[in-house]
């Protein structure tokens, strides 16, 4: 069974959800029937005992890695050590890629392992910068194996999450947490059984295989389709996320409208372009402007792009079509900021009507492109 | 101590002393990115010793030049 899939899903999942409006409603914490919630759901879905014997090796394998690291951590400061940590914690995520293209690792298979991987990992960086000191066995499982946002995400952040669950949201409030949640469970459902599906099967599915002008349809196709169907799971997770008390963080806002790059990736898969930022070309940049290692400082942040894109890419999967769509991106990326900081006028074009509404239908031709080169139609 | 960490956030952004009124918004403005705000951490830290992780705080809590004086302050 796959997540938000199917009548029979939605109805195990409300099935599940009514102890949760109750407790919601009266007043009570949500915490401990959450995490009940979470495991039982991984039970009907993970649905066979190979796939629960998987997923539970994987979350004694994450937690006993962070619970590691965070005693390790008081004593030793190491940033190799760091990273040896993040390389076990990434582990079942690599097999699981490498297993894509080569038959020998193609043993495991776990839904939900890359966003669960981004889960464990944040905790680890974090608690090497000192701002998790301390992580409960109970915070963390729920943290790691929650289950709305398992299989597509948006990507929430533990001492987030952790402010929620420490935080009874009493009646009022709660009510407030149902009807939007409510509300985005069926915004999301629209978006991705209605629109996602009618762009899929009216529109894609009918196209010939090759050809310019079908390819030119295609891409204009794919992107509204990636773009319904992506934005409903995640309507639906964060939807899912309210009714359980917890605020899982937006993942789309109006992508449509991004004036250049750098915006469109404030607004498209938001939860994943700041995840990215935060952790891979953060630490890059900062790291490379500690140890000056480049004359212009700027330079730093151009490779800083193009590995964070890349990574990006490759999380994706490791074909050739998601690394150049990583890198791809990541030129678009320093683009974007030569405009920005040589070409004073770029700014003020972005707030002026007419030249903005240029921008808005560029950049669109441009992510569309890329997500042409990602729906692996070209090669 | 205030006036040092204008003079650092007038360097990143390539402003002139002044310019920058209090409560700009950074972000709005297109004048801190994500650069911006890495360079401006680990200036802080050069000429100052005061140490931010980079995500010890949000875009909110530092989107204005006297919010990040605030908050560099409360480390000090």
């Amino acid at each position: 069974m796959i997540p938000y899939d199917g009548l029979l899903f939605f109805y195990i999942m409300a099935l599940f959800l009514v102890p949760a409006v109750v407790l919601g409603l009266t007043n009570r914490s949500l915490k401990r029937y959450g995490l009940l919630f979470t495991v039982v759901m991984a039970f009907v879905v993970f649905n066979t005992w190979e796939k629960r014997a998987v997923l539970l090796a994987f979350y004694l394998w994450e937690t006993a890695l962070v619970l590691a690291y965070l005693r390790i951590r008081k004593k030793n400061e190491s940033r190799p050590l760091l990273w040896l940590f993040v390389l076990l914690a990434a582990v079942p995520l690599i097999i699981t890629k490498l297993g894509g293209i080569i038959p020998t690792f193609n043993f495991l298979h776990l839904l939900g392992v890359s966003y669960m991987t981004f889960r464990a990992v944040q905790v680890l960086i974090e608690t090497y910068d000192g701002l998790i000191t301390e992580v409960k066995l109970f915070d963390f499982s729920y943290f790691l194996l929650f289950f709305p946002s398992i299989g597509s995400g948006p990507i929430d952040r533990y001492r987030r999450f952790n402010d929620d669950l420490k935080e009874t949201p009493g009646r009022d409030k709660y009510i407030e947490l149902l009807k939007t949640g409510i509300w985005k469970l069926m915004w999301g459902a629209l978006f991705n059984f209605v629109l996602s599906s009618l762009i899929y099967s009216a529109w894609l599915a009918p196209l010939p295989d090759s050809g310019f002008l079908p390819t030119v349809s295609y891409m204009y196709g794919y992107t509204f389709f990636l773009f319904f169907n992506f934005a409903g799971y995640s309507l639906m997770a964060i939807g899912t996320s309210y009714i359980l008390g917890v605020n899982t963080p937006e993942n789309f806002n109006m992508p449509f409208l991004s004036r250049d790059m750098k915006d469109f990736w404030s607004r498209w898969h938001i939860s994943l372009s700041t995840w990215m930022r935060d952790y891979v070309y953060t630490r890059y940049v900062a790291a490379a402007l500690k140890g000056e290692w480049y004359k212009e400082r700027r330079t730093a942040s151009y490779i800083g792009y193009v590995i964070t894109m890349i990574t990006m890419g490759l999380w994706h999967g490791l074909s050739l079509r998601y690394i150049v769509y990583g890198i791809y991106h990541g030129i678009l990326m320093c683009i974007n900021d030569v405009l920005d900081t040589r070409w004073k006028r770029f700014r003020k074009l972005k707030r002026e009507n007419l030249p903005s509404v240029l921008l808005v239908f560029i950049t669109f031709h441009l992510f569309s492109f890329g997500l042409l080169i990602f729906s692996g139609r070209l090669f | 101590m205030e006036e040092k960490i204008m003079a650092i956030l007038n360097d990143i952004c390539g402003a002139d002393e002044g310019e920058l009124e209090p409560d700009f918004d950074l972000f709005e403005e297109g004048i801190l990115d994500s650069f911006g705000v890495i360079s401006l951490f680990v200036e802080i830290e050069k000429q100052l010793g005061v140490k931010f992780e980079p995500t010890e705080v949000t875009r909110d809590e530092i989107k204005s030049p006297a919010l990040i004086i605030e908050q560099v302050l409360r480390r000090a």
